[in-house]
């Protein structure tokens, strides 16, 4: 098999995955009953008959008094068309699709600085590690990568706050600006920068290098906090990936052809053992989702997380179904990256 | 049959001798055994610690603000004017219970779908690994979340939730566990001397692929009380009272600047445990593996 009919293979068992995430959160949508979907779809802002009103035509047009199957299928249709319904939090108020525009991008901000932490951290002390082995330091970075494994993801985010938040001051604790630097300003709202609604770039934008500098200093606590919960999986599968590489006779091969440590560790060993740490990529990006509920809550970061945490307080059904649906359609995605990388670079994977 | 029985014994001598050459293990196994201790004193007697209310906090609203740690208040207190120390050695009980019960719940039913799928193959097969996939395809939290929320938000949903998440973890392990086993050429030998479908199933297979799945599952008890009370951490206990130890965490969270203490020991307490038990784990995994055994 070539690469281009796995591609098309991978993609078109896309499809069942895809039906299949829908249908969950459509069965989860209809466990209490059908005013879910009502409570979905019911503008927040309406009241009175208005409301009456509304609530029959959204029974009418999502067909919810006929049979539960038929519903899905109306119910699909309109997630199809990017009608994901209404939420209605303390921190946002109005269709689900703008909360998304609003706090996704904050999101992917914060995960993506924690994963390039996590690719410069879990790689450099994993192979370190591995290169170094039963020495003083493998054994303090064993130790430490064990203890981080096992701390839930808040008390990393506590520990961070106390030590560099409370007792250095150097890092601030919450949110993502200091407000006195922000106030007045035309492209700063409520809360909500334009256009990008990241404000580091938006600050770039528009040439305030003081607040993007600002942003960037708020944003190194959650970003380190995300990505010191996950890194530690990551070293321990690097090192020993690393040691099983270090065993193989090309190895030795190139160690007995008189090449430095150095050459056979960078240029013989690392990249070989990177290749099971692909695989670790889906799991990375889940783990980074489910992270930034936890981290953003923590930090008053306003994402996506922060977003879902206030939809379960005020009980919000359209944040919830939403991001469930929304962190899903992620995870599929980075999930056949991680395949069609693999297929990539490993051929053997194809066949 | 005494030859045998000696043997079965030279056996396990060699296994405990494994476990207790493993320090670290050992250790594991003591803390795990403090914990299990102070919820059994909880559940049968909690006076012998001085403890009355179990299944509450006492909160004192006279004095709400996080006091140090004291002679009175080992742990100091958290908002609002909750005893730490007590406060800690009650919710260990309950984070206990809980995370048992995903665990049990989670196990049996992926323990079950696993075996039925592995040996009825074909399209059932296919379509239980399918289902997995699915639910493999939302960040674990996330859907214990929304399926917490439509339930209800209560420690008892909130482990029906962690279980309906964690089963097909289990269904896929005890499949290729089950699969892998019935290759064995002591299952081919038995299937070549007329033993009937069923009785291979029983009696050769699942004794032997069974096993290894469920010290693998008690395993993660650990991550599971850390992801259990991460959720209580984030808001899902409506409760106010329900002394458990991510809520516990979360209730000095607006303090953390004055009072780390509130914070830092009930988060601790959690860590221990899921070090202890990962501890536990390696030293098992020793005892288990004959190749490690050396």
């Amino acid at each position: 098999m070539n690469l281009w009919a796995y591609t098309i293979r991978r993609l078109l068992l896309l499809i069942p995955t895809l039906l299949g995430l829908t249908l969950i959160v459509f069965i989860l949508s209809h466990v209490s009953g059908n005013n879910v979907i009502l409570a979905e779809y019911l503008s927040p802002k309406l009241t009175g008959a208005a409301r009456a009103i509304a609530t029959q035509a959204l029974i009418a047009r999502f067909h919810l008094n006929q049979p539960i199957y038929v519903q899905y299928f109306y119910w699909l249709n309109a997630i199809l068309h990017g009608n994901w319904g209404y939420t209605n939090t303390a921190i946002y108020s109005g269709p689900v699709t703008t909360a998304i525009a609003l706090f996704l991008p904050n999101t992917l901000m914060l995960s993506a600085v924690a994963a390039i932490l996590i690719w410069i951290i879990g790689v450099r002390f994993g192979v370190y590690s591995a290169v170094n082995r039963d020495s003083v330091s493998d054994h303090a970075l064993r130790v430490g990568s064990f203890t981080l494994y096992a701390m839930p993801i808040y008390l990393i985010g506590v520990a961070l706050i106390i030590v560099l938040g409370v007792y250095l001051k150097v890092l601030p604790i919450s949110g993502v600006v200091s407000p006195t630097m922000v106030s007045g300003l035309s492209w700063y709202v409520n809360g909500i920068s334009y256009p990008t609604h990241i404000i580091i770039i938006d600050a770039m934008l528009h040439g305030a290098w003081g607040i993007a500098l600002n942003a960037v200093i708020h944003l190194l606590l959650p970003a380190i906090t995300l990505a010191l919960a996950i890194v530690a999986g990551l070293i321990r599968i690097l090192r020993s990936s690393m040691l099983e590489v270090l065993d193989q006779d090309y190895i030795r091969l190139a160690r007995s052809k008189g090449l430095s440590e150095r050459i056979v560790y960078n240029l013989h060993a690392r990249k070989n053992a990177l290749l099971p740490v692909i695989t670790l990529f889906g799991l990375t990006v889940a783990g980074l989702l489910g992270g930034a509920v936890v981290v953003e809550t923590i930090f008053n970061y306003p994402g996506i997380g922060y977003w879902t945490t206030q939809a379960l307080l005020d009980s919000d059904v359209g944040g919830i179904m939403a991001a469930t649906l929304l962190f899903g359609l992620i995870l599929v995605v980075a999930n056949l990256l991680v395949d069609l990388i693999y297929a990539f670079v490993d051929p053997r994977i194809r066949y | 049959m005494n030859q045998e029985r000696a043997k079965r014994w030279d056996n396990t001598k060699l296994s405990i001798r494994v476990f207790l050459a493993n320090r670290t293990a050992l250790v594991g196994l003591i803390i795990v055994l403090i914990y299990v201790a102070d919820a059994l004193i909880m559940q049968f007697d909690p006076g012998l610690l001085g403890i009355t209310q179990v299944n509450t906090l006492v909160p004192n609203f006279t004095n709400p603000v996080p006091l140090p740690p004291s002679w009175a208040h080992p742990f100091g207190t958290t908002f609002p004017g909750v005893d730490l120390y007590t406060s800690i050695l009650k919710a260990i009980r309950i984070d206990l219970f809980y995370s048992i019960l995903v665990v049990a719940v989670g196990s049996v039913a992926g323990a079950v779908i696993g075996v039925i799928s592995a040996t009825v193959g074909g399209l059932l097969d296919e379509t239980v690994m399918r289902i997995t996939d699915i639910f493999f395809s939302i960040p674990y939290l996330i859907l214990a979340l929304a399926i917490g929320f439509i339930l209800g938000r209560s420690l008892m949903y909130m482990s029906l939730a962690l279980a309906l998440v964690w089963w097909p973890l289990y269904a896929r392990y005890t499949r290729s566990q089950t699969l892998s086993t019935k290759e064995f050429t002591y299952v081919e030998a038995a299937r070549a001397s007329g033993v009937s479908r069923t009785r291979i199933m029983f009696r050769h297979i699942l004794p032997n692929a069974l096993p290894p799945v469920f010290i693998q599952i008690s395993l993660d008890l650990g991550s599971i009380m850390v992801i259990f009370s991460t959720l209580a951490f984030i808001g899902f206990i409506a409760n106010a009272k329900v002394p458990e130890l991510g809520y516990l965490t979360s209730l000095g969270l607006n303090y953390v600047q004055t009072a780390p203490w509130a914070v830092i020991f009930p988060g601790v307490a959690i860590t221990v445990f899921a070090l202890a038990v990962n501890l536990l784990g390696d030293g098992l995994r020793d005892v288990i593996d004959p190749r490690r055994r050396s």
